[in-house]
């Protein structure tokens, strides 16, 4: 008998996610066996391929100057935009769930700042070009201002704009869950803290942030793998000075190179997996998320 | 058979979720048709799982639930005619008042204007009237309990089943809310299952109390007798109002034995017909805490049907109609007079005086 | 009700004397705030004053370039972006995108809503499907995109727009969407259900007169994600859209040959509509919260 009730909830169960899995069967699952076996085939260099079993490609790529400098590239600007959006992130969600006194205020404020993640990104990023740009904003503020006597070059189409576009993107990411996790934080514990002597730093660094470490694991992992698998920002913001991994993916696409693309694609997709690994292992995120 | 449509009678059951441990264990219990019973025990003795099997939210892993004489494991809710009011009462968010009495006339097919016509009159009984567009979040805890008891008794059932239905409340509404629950038993006709872990709850509301320890049940019967008569340390001691002594019985002499353990030797107890008792047996008496009489140490007790033994006063808490003073006696942990007010203050005690703690041989109650 | 009318005036007392510390509700505020009050205003400007920018510079006459200072005040812009042959088919692109999102939204909200349910209970394998879900989520896009491409050439069918781009798109919409239902789900009380059930409701009209109303405000906010997160879906898109474009795959090639405020043009119409969606699901959930209260009238309750 109570096998039978197990039997059935776990029917039950599958019956709910049935259609979930339906559809990332087919389009997640199935698309990256296809990707990783098109890794080993052969190609006659027109978009044809053949079955094979061929880790060329892999050598090519693994033993390529050029593959380390787009790792080398992809992760500077992932470990930036990470840092940042993280410290902006972390500060912006303890300001409104801490510090702003009315809760209806601190919930508009929030509000506000997500207001932008639900227009397009290709629009937020290019906004940056009058303000950047040579003739841009800032580089005219600084000249009138007399701080400067030539236009800033590297303010635009350089890694520096590469990653303001990102942080400017992604902070976001890192918000919604800190804001979370903070706002679950009962704010006894912060005074229990006061009132065994505790200073401003020793709340933030022994309550605060442990307390919010599965907001700062899922923004993380939100922030970490939309970088590593981006290449169009690297390729509109550093003016083709930068390259990114799936930038390469992409070019090797274009001319029909499906297998060396393929295995770069492998290789990215293991070092983004490492990567979200160790920090699921570091938070159980399916235990934070479902609480 | 010519049972009531509302008795309940739970046969060997067990529930066990997990195939290992056991949540309830043999349970047997007769609850007769039209009776408001309490089942008392702390969190986690089961007595929650077992109200939820009658109501059909849990099926027993063995033994038969019988409402009415009739087999219900297996029957969805409705068709046991049973109804449950939830802990913290789970009204749905969303619906007014009204509608919240109105969701099982509804689900059933009733038109609007039929519905509305049962629930008003179902709202007047319990007194919502004016507040029967209110929405759950703007009502008071007495309020929410009041529309949940309608909720439930709109469906004409035969048992209603109550889990904790006070707990959510301040102890103030507590006791108001206790009365009305009373009232509407009574009102309905119907029986009423009530779980609680509040000893003062179960004694104040229930024709029949049945305590729980550990998936078992201890004791069943009416309050008085529970709470006058408990079967056993456990019992005596969740109840509370008992001051409970272990010995080893010494020289039986007609209608009274003799302890003859260090911590209480030479006490008498009482023989009453049928009870047996053999010298060198390990036994467990009662003395109700309002039996206690206290006495200054140095006073001779003449009555030959009193039994004492000293005592040192740990503490005083003045309780309004009786003082409650806590003793280091006997060698138990808790031994406690209640003296009453004019008495206590007729001659006060302080914290630290010795005293003799006396009560009358025949009041003493034996413990299994 | 007076005592409690006094216990809670005690209470509120009480803890704000007891939180003035660190999150004053009285007195003068610890420098902290005005520092992280200045991190948060920068933060804001930061978000908003690029696009305010280019909502801006679009609105110059024929000679507006892409930086400031603004020249003349028009609609050119707009005008051009219809009319013009060079910049491509904004409006059909347009179109595309906003019936593709449409069919979106409501797959990702009756999925995301179905799994959400499945989920509150543990069943055999569900971590398995969960990993799978947060694994669709930080996958590459444009891999992934490739990937489908492959599949769908191995099986012969043709990439189209509602076949390989939606199966692609949901795959990132359904992981967020399921994401939130989870947020929303967390504060479903499962009694409500049982108590339903108690009162001879069938699942299906547990489901629809207590779990659905319960959970519409969060419901909007899936229909939300899925709407604009397929709307500006971009790199999922790029190989699975087959041969018509959707706005972002127009706008994408519009960065890469347009030099003109067109551009800030498409950019402004994209952005309003993606505010009137926004506006929209909003103002649903403030409209869904209003017809509840106005249904029951009365004064603000006793203490719930």
């Amino acid at each position: 008998m109570a096998q039978s009730a197990a039997f059935k909830r776990n029917l039950a169960g599958w019956a709910y996610v049935a259609p979930l899995v339906v559809v990332l069967i087919p389009f997640f699952v199935l698309p990256l066996i296809a990707v990783v076996a098109a890794s080993f085939f052969e190609t006659d260099g027109f978009g044809g391929l053949f079955p094979a079993f061929n880790l060329d490609n892999y050598t090519e790529i693994l033993t390529s100057g050029l593959t380390f400098n787009l790792y080398y590239e992809t992760i500077k600007f992932t470990v930036l935009t990470w840092f940042f959006s993280l410290l902006i992130g972390f500060f912006v969600a303890y300001f409104l769930v801490f510090h702003v006194r009315n809760q209806l205020l601190a919930l508009g404020l929030f509000l506000l700042c997500t207001v932008p993640f639900w227009t397009s990104n290709i629009i937020r990023m290019i906004s940056w070009i009058p303000l950047l740009g040579k003739e841009g904003l800032v580089n005219e503020a600084l000249l009138k201002l007399g701080l400067i006597d030539q236009p800033l070059e590297f303010l635009l189409f350089s890694s520096f704009a590469v990653v303001v576009a990102y942080v400017h993107q992604l902070t976001i990411f890192m918000i919604v869950p800190i804001f979370n996790a903070m706002g679950r934080i009962d704010k006894r514990v912060v005074e229990a803290a006061l009132d065994a002597g505790a200073s401003r730093f020793d709340i933030m660094r022994l309550i605060i942030v442990p307390l919010s470490k599965s907001g700062i694991a899922l923004g993380s992992i939100f922030v970490i793998s939309i970088v590593m698998g981006d290449f169009f920002v690297v390729k509109v913001m550093s003016g083709g000075g930068s390259a990114s991994v799936v930038g390469a993916f992409y070019e090797n696409i274009s001319v029909l190179q499906y297998p060396t693309a393929a295995a770069s694609a492998v290789l990215l997709t293991i070092i983004l997996v490492i990567t979200v690994g160790l920090i699921i292992r570091f938070v159980d995120i399916r235990k934070e998320i479902t609480r | 058979m010519n049972l009531g449509k509302g008795h309940i009678e739970i046969a060997g059951v067990a529930k066990s979720y997990d195939g290992f441990t056991y949540a309830v264990h043999g349970v047997n219990l007769k609850i007769p048709d039209g009776a408001y019973c309490c089942i008392l025990g702390p969190s986690g003795c089961g007595k929650t799982t077992i109200l939820r099997m009658v109501a059909g939210h849990e099926d027993p892993t063995v033994g038969e639930i019988l409402i009415g004489g009739e087999n219900v494991v297996g029957l969805p809710p409705v068709e046991r005619r049973t109804a449950m009011m939830f802990q913290s009462y789970a009204l749905f968010p969303h619906l007014t008042v009204r509608d919240n009495i109105a969701f099982a006339l509804r689900v059933r097919g009733l038109s609007k204007t039929e519905r509305y016509a049962k629930t008003d009159a179902m709202i007047e009984k319990v007194r919502m009237t004016e507040f029967s567009d209110r929405l759950p979040a703007q009502l008071s805890g007495g309020q929410q309990q009041r529309v949940a008891l309608a909720r439930a008794a709109i469906t004409e059932p035969r048992v209603l089943l109550l889990d904790e239905p006070l707990s959510a409340l301040d102890e103030h509404l507590r006791i108001r809310m206790r009365a009305e629950l009373r009232r509407m038993q009574r009102e309905l006709g119907i029986t009423f299952v009530h779980v609680t872990h509040t000893q003062l709850e179960a004694i104040a509301l229930a024709d029949m109390v049945v305590v729980m320890e550990n998936g078992k049940i201890k004791q069943s019967g009416p309050a008085r007798e529970i709470y006058a008569a408990p079967k056993d340390r456990y019992v005596a001691e969740f109840l509370g109002g008992q001051n409970v002594l272990s010995g080893k019985v010494g020289k039986i002499n007609g209608t009274r034995a003799m302890i003859a353990s260090p911590e209480i030797a030479g006490i008498q107890i009482p023989m009453h017909a049928g009870a047996r008792l053999e010298a060198g047996q390990a036994i467990d008496i009662a003395v109700r805490r309002d039996d206690v009489e206290l006495f200054r140490e140095d006073t001779a007790l003449s009555d030959q049907d009193m039994a004492s033994v000293p005592a040192t006063i740990l503490g005083i808490e003045y309780q309004g109609n009786f003082v409650k003073v806590m003793l280091d006696a006997a060698g138990e942990a808790e031994f406690v007079a209640y003296v009453p007010e004019r008495r206590f203050f007729e001659n006060p005690f302080k914290v630290g005086d010795s005293v003799l703690a006396a009560w009358l041989i025949d009041r003493a109650h034996l413990l299994a | 009700m007076s005592l409690a009318r006094v216990s809670d005036v005690v209470a509120t007392s009480v803890s704000a004397r007891r939180s003035r510390a660190i999150a004053p509700t009285s007195g003068r505020r610890p420098w902290t705030f005005y520092v992280l009050a200045i991190l948060f205003t920068l933060y804001l400007l930061a978000l908003y004053g690029p696009m305010a920018c280019i909502y801006i510079l679009s609105l110059q006459d024929l000679r507006g370039g892409l930086v400031f200072p603004i020249k003349g005040l028009s609609l050119h812009w707009f005008v051009d972006l219809f009319t013009q042959v060079r910049t491509g088919d904004v409006q059909g692109s347009f179109e595309r995108s906003f019936k593709l999102a449409l069919v979106v939204t409501v797959l990702t909200v009756v999925v995301s809503f179905l799994a959400g349910l499945g989920f509150r209970k543990r069943f055999a394998g569900d971590t398995v499907v969960f990993y799978m879900m947060i694994g669709s989520l930080v996958a590459p896009g444009l891999v992934l995109g490739i990937g489908v491409g492959l599949i769908f050439n191995a099986v012969g069918i043709d990439a189209s727009l509602f076949t390989s781009a939606l199966g692609a798109q949901l795959s990132w919409t359904l992981p967020f969407g399921v994401l939130v239902m989870f947020a929303v789900m967390s504060r479903f009380d499962h009694a409500w259900e049982e108590a339903a059930r108690d009162l001879g409701a069938s699942p299906w009209q547990t489901i629809r007169l207590v779990v659905i109303p319960v959970l519409a405000p969060g419901i909007v906010a899936v229909a939300l994600f899925g709407f604009t997160l397929s709307y500006d879906e971009f790199a999922r898109t790029l190989q699975t859209a087959g041969s018509l474009n959707t706005l972002p795959l127009e706008i994408w090639s519009m960065t890469l040959n347009i030099t003109s405020p067109a551009l800030y043009a498409l950019g402004t119409v994209t952005t309003i509509v993606s505010f009137l969606v926004i506006g929209a699901s909003l103002g649903t959930i403030a409209f869904m919260q209003k017809r509840r209260e106005a249904r029951a009238p009365g004064q603000q309750g006793g203490a719930a």
